[in-house]
């Protein structure tokens, strides 16, 4: 099956639910998908074309929306879901019902990017340290690290 | 006499503490092998010991994370008087490759005194031998 006719294939399948299917290397297909519809097509993706193995997820800032991009190995080809959520209210579905293995990942991206997972099983802090205080996200953009003054033994020379 | 006896007894057997805050295991490879028989840091008299508290020389690798930070301290504070501490590779010593990172406090005197710095990515077992040498050297 190529490449064309897998994104034929899943243009129909996902109907209206896919906003855009691209496909910007061989074998490699990006799939966006609003994120009120995502829980639907990931399961759909599951079912039908064997995403079963979620690489990762992975998300990014760009600036006014975060995109958050699920990484699935299939046999087929390399499926990224895409989907954007907007900085203000930054509530996306969790898929652990679909793929329950995600939830490490969906905990790693409430750590550092802020995001809200609902009806995440499992909503505790994953990466952060202890003692992180609350409000702070490392992979964000404007987020700036100041560094704790460093002590040199014996003195500036 | 006394203080001799105790003197003589800290230079021949300086048992160590190997503590990783956060390393990436390489520098923790050469920390092992130098205990092995081909460099056999053994000949100096020391001893790896797997609690703090029979150990007289922390050997400490990696940066200092502030998950660990905290818990550094509480290792530190276990180690009998009189204790030293050798920084073992370029982490230890400043933060190297993970300086600046927003968890990583820096090199690990950010948190306790160390006494011998040892540079390398990762340090050789021969210069961690030297450092223990010298370190024995001082006392």
């Amino acid at each position: 099956m190529s490449d064309a006719d897998i994104i034929q294939r899943i243009q129909q399948d996902l109907g209206g639910r896919a906003i855009e299917v691209t496909n910007p290397d061989r074998r490699r297909i990006f799939v966006k998908v609003n994120p009120a519809e995502l829980l639907s097509a990931v399961t759909l993706l599951r079912d039908k074309y064997d995403c079963r193995y979620l690489a990762t997820i992975s998300g990014l800032d760009k600036g006014e929306t975060f995109e958050i991009l699920y990484h699935f190995a299939s046999p087929a080809a390399n499926i990224n879901v895409r989907t954007e959520v907007p900085r203000a209210s930054p509530h996306v579905e969790s898929i652990t019902p679909v793929i329950p293995g995600a939830v490490l990942y969906e905990r790693e991206l409430q750590d550092m990017f802020g995001l809200v997972i609902d009806h995440i099983p499992d909503p505790r802090p994953l990466v952060v340290p202890d003692d992180w205080p609350a409000g702070n996200y490392p992979l964000r953009k404007d987020w700036k690290y100041e560094r704790p003054e460093e002590i040199i033994p014996g003195g500036k020379s | 006499m006394l203080e001799k006896l105790a003197r003589w007894s800290r230079i021949k057997s300086p048992w160590i503490l190997h503590l990783n805050s956060g390393a990436c295991n390489a520098c923790d490879i050469e920390v092992i092998a130098a205990l092995t028989p081909r460099f056999d840091i053994e000949r100096f008299g020391v001893l790896l010991k797997a609690t703090p508290r029979h150990a007289d020389v922390i050997i400490a690798t990696g940066p200092v994370t502030r998950q660990t930070r905290d818990r550094i301290i509480r290792i530190y504070d276990q180690v009998p008087d009189p204790k030293f501490v050798i920084a073992v590779g370029a982490c230890a010593m400043s933060g190297c490759v993970y300086r600046g990172a927003y968890n990583i406090m820096g090199g690990i005197d950010q948190v306790i005194p160390v006494n011998v710095y040892v540079p390398g990515c990762p340090a050789r077992p021969d210069a961690i031998l030297d450092a223990a040498v010298k370190l024995l050297g001082k006392l």
